[in-house]
């Protein structure tokens, strides 16, 4: 799906990214881990446009996303959920989910978004309750549900989620990563960024490591649990008793 | 104070206010949109009065011609201010370029106005006149009211009406909304930026041009007009900042005050709506209303 070759990405003069090859494969869901500030979300901004970047991003073996604008890269059905969630405070819930349909709807568009919806509404139940409540007003997983599901009102090819899990207490993550691996069965490809990387192997086909703006090891999920450099930085010692 | 002087009053302290307001609107709409507080917003109410005038006097446009041209007028102004004032600055280092380039543009639509259409204060004529070509007057009860501030009230609260429904009702709107409250997240669904601005900029020119078309014939033409801003500023500050329904109830407050400050402290109509500006800052800082999005606990 997407081939990312030798990325270098900027913020002014500091390059946060150091050449970079990835490969986020087609169906199945990728993840990234790494510490903070290892380049995880510069990472995510750069496949969305969202960063000056050099180096090559290729979309389906074809199309070069480096030099699109972010706007240009949601029509392509590459959508981005960002860090932190960021969903409209001041729009209801249904308000939140109708932008979502705005890469394919276009500005003055016309089709209808009801499938969709109805779509998001039985993957997220709680959203079809909260309806008409602002987006402020929600808590951090039902928040963390609507910007998931606003992204899947945009109809995506591939879905990136920056940190679905930051913030929330452990059972409503377990909750949150069933309804990922299901947006996966149904045919979405996913790049999954992720801290808690115990939980993101668990639920990913194939790992990359980041660290300090390098990949610095990759692999099946399921070999990559195994590294020891893995355990000891990123599983801790206690790693062998929760698997 | 007699009832009648009390009703005439009331209704020209609204009519203001309904000026004041549409100028509000304007201002929150570019400060939610792209984070610019705009100090041309007067002077754009300066020049949209200006280029009705011209429309009406020069160019003796019927109204029914001179609503479209204007309109296109506007669009054409809306969107020559936001590329040369916004557009190439909108990635500048410092952020307050974008703020002090409207200071700039204050400045260069005075001069403007002054070079084309010179430093005499023009007239224009009221929209309905009576026989002799005198203001025309509306009785309701034996209470003589001027026809141009009920018409200025009918036009601004129409204006005002249709653009919350835009906001709140079409998906344009919601998109707008949306790029205006997180415009972050809004590029990366994909909102077009440059549409959302674009559009927002034609509504504020629009909003500033009409209120000063109908206030035109009360103070004249003249390019002093842009202080009216001050006013508009001092709603926004009393009805909460950022908070649209709250600025529209302050800036008729502040119409009101100042006209019935004429009649009691002649001299000091400015004093009294700063003064209202300063007690509100000591006393209720965020405004009558809290905003709409809050911070959760």
């Amino acid at each position: 799906m997407i081939k990312i070759h030798n990325l270098h990405s900027y913020y002014g003069a500091i390059e946060a990214l150091k050449g970079i090859g990835l490969w986020v494969r087609s169906g199945k869901i990728t993840c990234l881990i790494g510490s903070n500030g290892a380049g995880k979300t510069t990472l995510l901004k750069s496949i969305s446009g969202a960063v000056d970047c050099k180096g090559s991003i290729k979309y389906n073996d074809s199309t070069e996303l480096i030099g699109r604008s972010s706007q240009k890269i949601a029509r392509l059905n590459i959508t981005h959920v960002p860090e932190g969630r960021h969903i409209f405070p001041g729009l209801t819930v249904k308000e939140n989910l109708e932008v979502g349909t705005i890469n394919w709807h276009g500005f003055f568009g016309r089709m209808p978004y009801q499938k969709e919806m109805e779509e998001v509404f039985e993957l997220f139940p709680r959203l079809k309750e909260r309806e008409n409540q602002l987006g402020w007003s929600l808590s951090g997983g039902e928040q963390q549900m609507l910007a998931i599901g606003r992204a899947l009102m945009s109809r995506p090819r591939v879905l990136m989620l920056d940190e679905p899990s930051m913030g929330l207490a452990p059972v409503i993550v377990s909750e949150l990563f069933e309804k990922i691996t299901e947006i996966n069965r149904q045919g979405t490809t996913i790049l999954l960024v992720e801290q808690n990387a115990r939980l993101a192997m668990k639920v990913s086909d194939y790992t990359y490591v980041i660290d300090h703006g390098r990949i610095v090891l990759e692999g099946e999920s399921l070999e990559v649990r195994k590294d020891p450099r893995v355990i000891k930085s990123y599983l801790g010692k206690f790693a062998k008793s929760h698997r | 104070m007699d009832f009648r002087l009390f009703c005439t009053l009331a209704l020209n302290g609204i009519a203001m206010g309904v000026v004041y307001a549409m100028l509000a609107m304007g201002l929150i709409l570019l400060i939610r949109a792209v984070g610019v507080m705009n100090f041309a917003q007067g002077d754009l109410l300066m020049f949209g009065a200006y280029v009705t005038s011209s429309l009406i006097l020069d160019f003796e446009l019927p109204l029914y011609l001179m609503i479209p041209v204007s309109f296109i007028c506007f669009v054409v102004i809306g969107l020559v201010f936001m590329f040369t004032i916004y557009w190439p600055l909108r990635k500048a280092s410092y952020p307050a370029a974008t703020i002090i380039a409207t200071m700039g543009a204050s400045i260069i639509l005075k001069e403007l106005a002054t070079l084309i259409w010179g430093a005499l204060p023009r007239s224009l004529p009221p929209i309905i006149t009576d026989a002799n070509g005198k203001p025309g007057i509306l009785y309701i009860g034996g209470i003589p009211l001027q026809w141009q501030y009920v018409l200025t009230i009918i036009v601004g609260a129409i204006l005002i009406f249709l653009i919350h429904m835009l906001f709140e009702k079409l998906y344009v709107g919601k998109m707008m909304q949306a790029a205006c409250q997180d415009s972050y997240a809004a590029n990366l669904m994909g909102v077009p930026a440059i549409a959302t601005i674009s559009a927002t900029y034609i509504i504020v020119v629009c909003l500033a041009s009409v209120g000063g078309f109908m206030i035109a014939p009360i103070y004249m033409v003249r390019n002093t007009l842009g202080t009216l801003q001050l006013r508009a500023f001092a709603g926004v500050v009393i009805g909460g900042f950022g908070n649209i329904k709250g600025a529209i109830i302050g800036s008729l407050i502040v119409g009101l005050v100042e006209v019935f400050s004429t009649v009691f402290l002649s001299g000091y109509k400015d004093v009294t709506v700063f003064m209202l500006i300063i007690l509100f800052l000591l006393i209720r800082p965020q405004g009558l209303f809290g905003g709409k999005i809050a911070d959760k606990a």
